[in-house]
């Protein structure tokens, strides 16, 4: 039922769900992501097709080493734009935030949509395949999930990641300590854009055609579920959300009509249920004592 | 007298149509206790807010060592070497009591974030000592058993010196304390009078207090202002203070000197 592309689906889902996750990390609900995936994933989209010096063939190859520039050079425009934005957005806060970014979320795909060079609404097609089959494309998304998920994990013992925990939980209180918070919060909110561009522009190798329709305010909404229904605690929930919600509606094919109102069930029910998502620390720390427990130390197999 | 640490020149603050400090002047000397009474509403929490730059002044001035340090932000300020504690308590109530330390550690010593990233021997040296140091803060302020708790989840008592325990990670040389004593019982507040003594000896700390148990301030600051609605009234020591007859009005009420 789960074939080679719908994992790769998958993983760009977790990819967006830690893009998502990252600003909240520090405390900021930021909507942006599929902007930043939009402009990662039509520069690749144009590179790919207008810069021959990067190795297309004729029937439609493409050299692996091009990607990961393009990955590279994606994740750089992407993060050099939420570097100039950020300056200004992330001086709002809450739900003004999330608003301002709904409005980049916009800005972009119009843009996109109208630029003379983006092919229009019908986009740009037949972009050139690094891999002849999608299972090619496993190893590149699991590997830049893996640095994405090696990142998160080493912020937590970092004063940056403590920081940005501590303006999540009382921003002024972390001002008082020290801590610059507009610098902390811009770069999440760079690391979080460059991320997504990076996936954009993989994504757009994958799709084989990319349109503006890619970064809209729908995605906006979803990618947050990602985060909504994986938790925000730890970086695990978002790569939990994305797998999930990726999956779900393929999943639910079977069913036919059916599965639409089944997804929007799971989206409702999810925080209801959950209200800190399906991986919260806590249950971390249980599966961590299980597992331990398992493994056996035998000091703690001679107690009752 | 030497240069003082901390000086305030005829500072104000308006909100809408209340001033709620009318141009309130005074000097904190290099490791002196420095007291600030006044009934509720006299503008206390505001003159704090001012010097820790959360709040902008409407009109006047602050010095830190003679310099101006006037509308700075607070993250600049508490680095100068300005560190407060909050009437309401604002800790990280999510993060543990030792990771609320290390988050004002995050200076002591200064990493970079690449170092921290691949994890090198400098990060690794530099969060060895951030630990050592907040461990050490811990068991100064009698939390180290709280270690590995949710600091939302601790007593009051114990909050309010896990406040104190993080304000001075930062190295403060000036400690402002709003309200230590608010909600703690006789017994606490004796020993909180003399953790803020042994405080200072040990941290070099000049500290400024807010305090409204009058008696406590009495025994341990070295000098006392006074506001009343927003305006200093008095300046001096204890026994300065107590007679004059300016703060017996306030506090009493006209008639009440007689004694």
């Amino acid at each position: 039922m789960i074939d080679n592309g719908l994992l790769v689906q998958m993983l760009l889902g977790a990819l967006l769900g830690l893009s998502v996750y990252l600003p909240l990390a520090a405390g900021q609900l930021s909507l942006a992501t599929p902007a930043f995936y939009a402009v990662g994933g039509t520069l690749a989209a144009l590179l790919s097709t207008r810069w021959s010096a990067l190795g297309a063939t004729a029937s439609g190859g493409f050299p692996v080493p091009s990607l990961l520039l393009e990955l590279v050079l994606g994740g750089l425009l992407a993060g050099l734009l939420a570097l100039l934005v950020g300056r200004l957005v992330l001086r709002l806060q809450g739900i003004y935030l999330a608003i301002a970014t709904i409005a980049l979320v916009e800005i972009v795909r119009v843009a996109i949509l109208n630029l003379p060079f983006t092919g229009g609404a019908v986009g740009i097609f037949a972009i050139p395949q690094p891999f002849a089959t999608a299972a090619g494309y496993l190893l590149p998304a699991l590997a830049l999930l893996a640095l994405a998920g090696w990142l998160c994990q080493r912020l937590e013992g970092m004063p940056l990641g403590r920081a940005m925990a501590a303006i999540r939980d009382d921003e002024l209180a972390a001002r008082c300590m020290g801590i610059d918070t507009t610098r902390v919060k811009l770069t999440a909110f760079v690391l979080s854009a460059v991320l997504a561009g990076s996936t954009g522009a993989l994504a757009a190798h994958f799709l084989n055609t990319w349109n503006a329709r890619q970064g809209s305010f729908d995605a906006s909404i979803t990618t947050l579920a990602f985060v909504i229904l994986g938790g925000s605690r730890t970086w695990l929930g978002p790569v939990v959300g994305g797998l999930l919600l990726t999956a779900l509606p393929e999943l639910l094919r079977p069913v036919g009509d059916v599965r639409l109102v089944l997804f929007g069930l799971v989206i409702l029910l999810g925080p209801v249920l959950a209200p800190q998502g399906l991986i919260t620390p806590g249950l971390l720390e249980r599966l961590g004592r299980w597992g331990e427990r398992r493994g056996g130390s035998p000091a703690e197999e001679v107690k009752p | 007298m030497s240069q003082p640490l901390l000086e305030v020149m005829d500072l104000s603050r308006r909100f809408g149509g209340l001033l709620a400090l009318d141009r309130v002047n005074f000097a904190v000397q290099p490791g002196e206790i420095f007291g600030l009474i006044g009934p509720n509403g006299a503008g206390k929490t505001t003159l704090f807010n001012l010097i820790s730059g959360v709040t902008p002044p409407s009109s006047g001035a602050v010095l830190w060592r003679g310099g101006a340090i006037t509308g700075q932000a607070p993250h600049r300020l508490n680095r100068l070497g300005l560190a407060r504690t909050f009437q309401n308590l604002r800790l990280f109530e999510g993060l543990s009591v030792l990771d609320n330390l290390l988050v004002a550690l995050q200076r002591r010593p200064r990493s970079s974030v690449i170092g921290g990233v691949l994890n090198s021997a400098n990060h690794q040296h530099a969060e060895r000592q951030r630990l050592d140091t907040a461990w050490q803060l811990l068991e100064e302020l009698g939390l180290s058993a709280l270690a590995e708790r949710q600091a939302g989840t601790l007593a009051y008592g114990d909050r309010r010196r896990l406040e104190m325990a993080r304000a001075l990670a930062t190295r403060p040389e000036l400690l402002l304390l709003d309200e230590p004593a608010a909600g703690l019982n006789p017994a606490e507040k004796d020993q909180l009078c003399e953790l803020i003594g042994a405080l200072r000896q040990r941290h070099q700390l000049t500290v400024m207090i807010i305090e409204h148990h009058v008696p406590l301030l009495m025994r341990l600051c070295d000098r006392l202002a006074v506001l009343d609605f927003g305006v200093r009234i008095a300046l001096g020591t204890p026994a300065e203070v107590r007679r004059d007859p300016q703060v017996i009005e306030a506090y009493l009420g006209t008639g009440g000197s007689a004694s």
